[in-house]
């Protein structure tokens, strides 16, 4: 008896969970925004730490900044900071009057408590802000708190108002809850390890779930400022096969694919129901020459590999929806940007350069990059370019942790970098390419691309920080001109190829999603139609 | 007899625990030897070389390497594997997520290859030459010769986004995460016991393509050794009697051939086991699967070794454990094995 009750439990069971098995499977809700993108070198949601792109997204949402930038007309736009003045010395900000998740008020102190621990931890984070004399030493007389709303932010004598609220608009501008975060400070880390996998923030979500390489999961924050967000939940979905997250989109599982290959993009190209959405990062691939090799310190050989490049052709084949060529480092279409040089592929030009340099039969070269589309094509395809002029190279690919200490290293010939713009105007696209103090070993200014290639460039950091102190906004616009024909004249050494692109596939049932160059993309404005 | 067994137990536990610590020692020291580490991608590459010293001596990176290893194997012996920079987590933390969804995606697929793959190299040892043995070699030819990779893509196009029969990359469709609360880690076991049957059929309908494709290529492998073991028997004697006295083939199989290829296929299982729960790498990356693989696979990308040392070891444990279950299998179904070792 007792085994037939068994049986007869176990078949009603089954049967039961065949009549509620839900064969039929809907596409995402509507009050559900799905994100398929590559969750791999997100690492740490620390504001302050976190500068991964893929990291951004979230950040922006769960986070506030005193002022945001629009992606489109880059216009500053107030967040946390209902409005700012700027004045000779200074800027003052007037806080909103609202609370963080925790119900914990918004105040001036949480501001200073994050900008101190930006410079504090003093990681790649605040690489941005150091440039212009904001340091772990000066951060506490620069950043004051004036009362419980309001902010100064002094200015030092190498930046000018904008460009200091530019720079506080990127995710490193996050402003965390310190009373939050105060409870949880070991071994004075300010917070860090806490916030590494926990947020305390005021924006429109909330992290309600953080599974590494798996999923990130975000819910409404319902006491957000500006209302609360259509979206009930966004979910980040690590997918990190580009084919399986092309499948995923068409199917409708995923709304939106952020980490497709060149190919997956150009398959939803004109394809009904989906939009491609090309994001200008301002940010470009780079070949980085060490002037500290022989060959490569001389100007004649840097200006022949300029000559002996195909950009056209690799910026169609390779790069398509991620870049276009480029060789001055201010994008095309940004206000102050000048002519591209008549740099193209000239392998007869670049032949002649060589042999003035005392090169006639050309030399071997390594090139080092990073194992990942598309840099390891650029590589293939540069290498196959100079090979026609002479000089042989030999691919080496590495993952990111090598290829970058080696870059920091100045153990490199050629090296391929992506760089980003530090700030949405010429002079911040400008700071990665034309900044190096000091040139020398000692300096060990590894965190900057100019100093990792070992080139001088004295006069030109010098008219750099001459046009970033300049606070008449025409002359500064001149001085940018004249940075940029003197970084093109100087043949150099950290020559950009491509101004790159973030390219994104959204399904047309999404309205209002477009995306951030810093991938500083909020959501709560984001709505979904029905799926057909 | 008892005592026997006591003693064959202990050398062979002991023998499990050295090669562990030989493990343990050689994937330490490569992790540490290879110009390599996280440093770089916590402060992130624009900090500055101050910044880096400061936290490779937070993450004792700074120390010599027996010291490091000293240290690593000390708190080891306590059960504390470290901390994974990949997660902020505890590295034995990390596991215990990561590690049942590649359980439960291998072992569905050990029970799917085995319940194909015995009949199947059965079949192709009775028909030998036949055109259904032909087809079986083909069969498993083709699983063992194609990557994995290539299957998973494919069956995604074919039987997800054509058909529309089964689920896409992921545990479970996106809407339904997090509505189970892990217990054992195990998502079909889980929201069996949390009662929720919408989240355990979404589960089915995506655990089932990844577990056929890994199935298939451990298949290839199980057919191929049926087929031997049983082509090996058919010509025993005993078979021979068996069919003089006018047994059937069913009786032939369940109640000779079967006990007598028992413990060589255990040991062929045991091995497609342990060689699913690591070669699932290539599949929870094409499948988004939250596992053990692409877990080690990322740490491995940053040079997370705390991770990459952690998962190996696991890995080691259940290959050595698995084998060290297959010995056992043998002292206990095949006399002749205990006999030979007295």
């Amino acid at each position: 008896m007792k085994q037939f009750s068994k049986r007869l439990f176990a078949g009603a069971t089954f049967a039961f969970m065949m009549s509620v098995s839900p064969l039929a499977f809907a596409a995402t809700p509507n009050d559900q925004l799905v994100i398929g993108t590559s969750l791999a070198q997100v690492l740490s949601l620390d504001p302050q730490q976190g500068t991964e792109v893929k990291t951004q997204e979230i950040l922006a949402n769960v986070y506030d900044r005193l002022v945001s930038f629009d992606g489109a007309t880059s216009e500053l736009q107030p967040q946390l900071a209902e409005s700012w003045e700027i004045d000779e010395t200074g800027v003052t900000f007037h806080l909103r009057d609202t609370t963080f998740a925790s119900g914990n008020p918004v105040t001036a102190a949480d501001v200073v408590f994050s900008l101190t621990r930006l410079f504090k931890l003093d990681q790649s984070a605040a690489a941005g802000l150091k440039t212009f004399g904001y340091n772990k030493d000066t951060v506490e007389t620069l950043v004051t708190a004036v009362d419980d709303k309001t902010v100064r932010i002094e200015l030092t004598d190498s930046i000018v108002g904008e460009a200091l609220l530019y720079r506080l608009s990127g995710g490193v501008g996050s402003v965390v809850d310190s009373v939050e975060v105060l409870k949880h400070v070991a071994n004075d880390d300010y917070g860090n390890e806490w916030l590494r996998t926990n947020t305390a923030g005021s924006g429109p979500f909330t992290l309600r779930r953080w599974s590494p390489n798996d999923l990130v999961l975000l819910e409404a924050n319902p006491t957000f400022w500006g209302g609360e967000s259509a979206l009930k939940r966004v979910l980040f979905r690590h997918v990190p096969e580009s084919q399986a997250a092309r499948l995923m989109l068409e199917r409708g599982d995923i709304d939106i694919a952020n980490a497709l290959t060149a190919a997956d993009v150009r398959f939803f190209d004109g394809k009904e129901g989906f939009v491609i959405d090309q994001v200008k990062t301002g940010g470009f691939y780079v070949l980085a020459m060490n002037a500290g090799h022989e060959a490569l310190s001389n100007p004649l050989v840097r200006q022949a590999i300029a000559y002996g490049i195909d950009y056209e052709g690799i910026g169609q084949t390779i790069l398509g929806p991620y870049g276009q060529a480029r060789n001055v480092p201010v994008p095309a279409d940004w206000e102050g940007a000048i002519e591209n040089p008549d740099w193209s592929f000239q392998p007869e030009k670049a032949k002649e350069l060589l042999a003035e340099a005392g090169y006639p039969n050309g030399f071997s070269l390594t090139i080092k990059t990073i194992a990942q589309a598309p840099r390891v094509d650029l590589a293939t395809a540069i290498q196959a370019n100079l090979a026609e002029i002479g000089i042989n190279l030999s691919v080496q690919q590495g993952n990111g942790a090598d290829i970058v200490a080696a870059h920091r290293a100045r153990d490199f010939d050629l090296l391929l970098p992506q760089n980003s713009a530090a700030d949405p105007t010429a002079l911040g696209a400008l700071d990665n390419f034309t900044n190096n103090p000091d040139n020398s070993l000692e300096a060990n200014n590894a965190g900057n691309f100019v100093w990792r290639s070992a080139w001088d460039i004295t006069e030109m950091n010098a008219l750099r920080q001459e046009a970033n102190r300049e606070r008449d906004p025409v002359k500064r616009a001149e001085l940018a001109v004249k940075l940029q024909e003197m970084f093109v004249a100087s043949s150099p050494a950290v020559l950009p190829l491509f101004e790159r692109f973030e390219p994104i596939v959204v399904n047309a049932r999404v309205q209002g999603y477009s995306g951030h160059p810093w991938s500083l993309t909020r959501v709560n404005a984001v709505t979904k139609t029905d799926a057909n | 007899m008892k005592e026997f067994s006591v003693i064959e137990l202990a050398k062979r536990v002991g023998q499990l625990l050295v090669s562990l610590f030989a493990l343990l020692v050689v994937t330490f020291v490569i992790g540490r030897l290879l110009p390599t580490d996280p440093v770089g991608a916590i402060v992130g590459e624009l900090a500055d070389p101050a910044t880096f010293a400061a936290m490779r001596a937070r993450l004792g990176l700074d120390l010599p390497v027996y010291q490091q290893f000293w240290i690593y194997f000390t708190s080891l012996l306590q059960g504390d594997l470290g901390t994974a920079v990949l997660t902020g987590n505890p590295v034995v933390q990390d596991l215990s997520a990561a590690f049942p969804a590649t359980l439960e995606l291998a072992t569905l697929a050990v029970i799917i290859s085995t319940l194909l793959g015995v009949p199947l190299g059965m079949m192709a040892a009775f028909f030998r030459d036949s055109w259904i043995d032909k087809l079986v070699r083909v069969l498993s030819l083709v699983g063992h010769s194609i990557p994995v990779f290539w299957f998973g893509i494919v069956g995604l196009v074919i039987f997800y986004a054509t058909l529309n029969w089964v689920g896409g990359p992921g545990r479970v469709d996106v809407y339904l995460e997090g509505l189970v609360e892990p217990k054992t880690g195990l998502l079909l076991i889980d929201s069996l016991l949390a009662g929720d049957t919408e989240v355990f059929w979404n589960a089915v309908y995506h655990i089932i393509l990844p577990a056929c494709i890994l199935a298939y290529s451990a298949m290839a492998y199980i057919t191929r050794m049926t087929r031997s073991f049983t082509l090996e028997q058919l010509n025993q004697d005993y078979v021979i009697a068996a069919r003089a006295k006018g047994a059937s083939n069913w009786r032939i199989v369940s109640g000779h051939l079967l006990p007598n290829i028992a413990v060589q296929l255990i040991t062929v299982l045991a091995i497609a086991y342990g060689g699913l729960l690591e070669g699932a790498v290539v599949t929870e990356v094409v499948f988004s699967w939250p596992g053990i693989g692409q877990y080690m696979t990322n740490a491995l990308m940053i040079g997370d070794m705390n991770a990459v040392v952690a998962a190996t070891l696991i890995i080691g444990i259940i290959f050595m454990v698995l084998n060290f279950l297959s010995d056992l299998a043998y002292l206990l179904l095949d006399p002749r094995t205990r006999e030979a070792t007295t």
